[in-house]
């Protein structure tokens, strides 16, 4: 077969390499979704860790399904503190403001300093402290 | 994306697989021939065991994972084919084995789940061990250990009625055994080897005791080194344990202490050990010796550099000038025929396998699926991160096989197996 030919189907094999890897790409973005946006409103949306022995300064975005926070490892914010139970406590999104709940802890959780028994909200800076670990809500 | 786009894509790779025997045959001046259809048919159905088993028990695996397999399974028994026609006309034997070995898996898995795995661990450490120690075997029995390129990592099994020696390399399962015990092992522990609990300086380090494993899987991979001679699989090995650890764990300090071992290992083994030394010397600078050890990476770079932007064209390179060019050089072979472009594609099919494997391991709720699916990926990406780097002399060079890609019944096996647990873990995480 001539040269020219030959390279002319080594450019078409190239470019049908790179339509396959394309179109597996565009399968994976596909499957893994681009999911809705998450907007950011105002505020009151963040969780930073102000002390606590780990994680300093950590800031968790909140998402409205809500978090676990604990110190198992299954938790959805994990806090190495020997003062929090497994699963702590649980911070959820309602209409823009942020509600936490008292997972039945052992040493309680607290919202600006005062232990919570029922579903306490917190808005834009307040203080929740669970076991030695405190964060602010931003 | 639902498994009838998975067999689109499965027919295209194999369509691109008989394609690319075509072209070299073309350019050999030759015409069709046999080995056009039977690579079809081998492709097809190795991947259709696989595909129709995903298909019958678990309808939910993640359907990228076989097409990205595929397309490198294309590329590289095109390669093979391209350098021994009678390599490739194995390599598709092993292929279809590795298929059906893959779908065997997943028919095995089907009512028990990859949890049964979990039960089994020490079975599957001591397995492993086994298998690695096999090659040490003395040359005199019928099971006896064999020694390529000066490291001893194969086997071979003399049957009375054959005429060739059946070969294989069991560590290439080691691996993927050591994996499912590390992943086990690791989901029962990884909540106390996380938890912090001494400071040192700096440095906060957990209890002693959980360093056991870490400090095992050096001695491991140093004992590999020592024995066999194989500087890639105690590397592999030992990046393997330190990835599910940092996996597990979500630790930076093991990552650390692991790169630390690594370098200090890395100086004693060049101290030591004078192949290790040879590897280095050729890997900063292959030209110095290029006649002796240097050779082989001289001959892959200008493999490389002749091929440049889009390659030689199929068959029309010379990559059977570099040695072991089917096997541990296959991504230079590549490099020479179809360019830096083609380079890219086959390492953009790496990266999609991690992204996929990565991705189902976070998704994995469980955590021995979780830590058994990115043992997977560790396994897979570094072990093609490894030989990549090494031919493009990022890395010093290691003699290990590109997954999927290389010639090599044990790897394709690997590469099957590792592609059969991922798809059934993918499938247990939906239901």
């Amino acid at each position: 077969m001539p040269a020219l030919a030959l390279n002319a189907l080594k450019i078409l094999y190239l470019i049908l390499i790179f339509l396959f890897l394309w179109q597996v790409a565009m399968a994976i973005r596909s499957h893994i979704g681009t999911g809705p946006s998450v907007k950011r409103s105002k505020g009151g949306h963040e969780l930073v860790v102000l002390r606590g022995d780990a994680r300093k300064g950590t800031t968790v975005r909140l998402r409205p399904s809500g978090h676990t926070i604990g110190r198992s490892p299954e938790a959805d914010v994990v806090i190495d503190d020997p003062y929090a139970s497994e699963f702590h406590a649980r911070v959820e999104t309602h209409d823009g403001g942020t509600m936490v709940h008292d997972l039945g802890s052992t040493n309680g959780t607290y919202v600006n300093g005062r232990r919570i028994t029922v579903p306490t909200p917190a808005g834009k800076g307040d203080t929740v402290q669970i076991g030695k670990t405190i964060l602010e809500v931003r | 994306m639902t498994r009838n786009t998975e067999a689109v894509f499965l027919l295209a790779g194999t369509v691109l697989a008989s394609v690319g025997v075509a072209m070299v045959q073309f350019a050999g001046g030759g015409w069709l021939n046999a080995d056009v259809a039977l690579t079809f048919v081998s492709f097809a159905v190795a991947f259709g065991a696989l595909h129709t088993s995903f298909r019958v028990w678990a309808p939910g695996a993640n359907p990228l994972i076989l097409p990205i397999a595929i397309f490198l399974a294309a590329i590289g028994s095109i390669e093979v084919f391209r350098l021994d026609p009678e390599l490739a006309a194995l390599q598709r034997w092993w292929l279809v084995l590795a298929g059906v070995a893959g779908a065997s898996v997943v028919w095995l898995l089907r009512s028990s789940g990859v949890a049964v795995l979990r039960r089994y661990r020490y079975l599957f450490l001591a397995a492993a061990m086994v298998l690695l120690l096999l090659p040490l075997l003395p040359d005199t029995w019928p099971i006896h250990g064999a020694t390529v390129n000066g490291s001893r990592l194969w086997v071979r099994v003399d049957l009375p009625f054959a005429v060739r020696a059946l070969s294989f390399q069991p560590g290439e399962v080691a691996k993927v055994f050591l994996t499912v015990f590390l992943a086990s092992y690791l989901a029962d522990r990884s909540e106390a080897m996380s938890t912090v609990s001494r400071k040192v300086g700096p440095f906060k380090i957990p209890e002693p005791r959980h360093l056991g494993p870490v400090i095992v899987a050096a001695g491991v991979a140093f004992v590999v080194l020592i024995y066999q001679r194989d500087l890639g699989a105690s590397l592999l090995l030992f990046g393997l344990f330190i990835g599910m650890l940092y996996a597990a764990t979500g630790r930076t300090f093991y990552l650390g202490t692991g790169i630390a071992l690594t370098a200090v290992a890395g100086i004693a083994a060049s101290t030591m050990f004078s192949h290790v030394r040879v590897r280095i010397s050729a890997w900063i600078n292959p030209f110095a010796d290029y006649t002796g050890a240097g050779y082989q990476t001289a001959q892959g770079l200008f493999a490389m550099g002749s091929g440049s932007l889009t390659g030689s064209g199929l068959g029309l390179g010379r990559p059977d000038l570099i040695p072991a060019a089917a096997t541990d050089f296959i991504f230079a072979a590549v490099g020479e025929e179809l360019g830096l472009t083609g380079s890219i594609a086959v390492i953009t099919g790496y990266a999609f396998l991690v992204a996929v494997g990565f991705g189902i391991a976070l998704r994995s709720r469980d955590r021995f699926r979780k830590y058994l699916a990115a043992g997977l990926t560790i396994l897979l990406g570094l072990q093609s991160f490894l030989i990549i780097a090494g031919i493009v002399r990022l890395f010093p060079l290691t003699g290990i096989t590109l997954p999927f890609m290389s010639y090599g019944g044990s790897s394709l096996l690997a590469s099957a197996l590792i592609a059969a647990l991922l798809g059934r873990i993918s499938h247990e995480e939906r239901t």
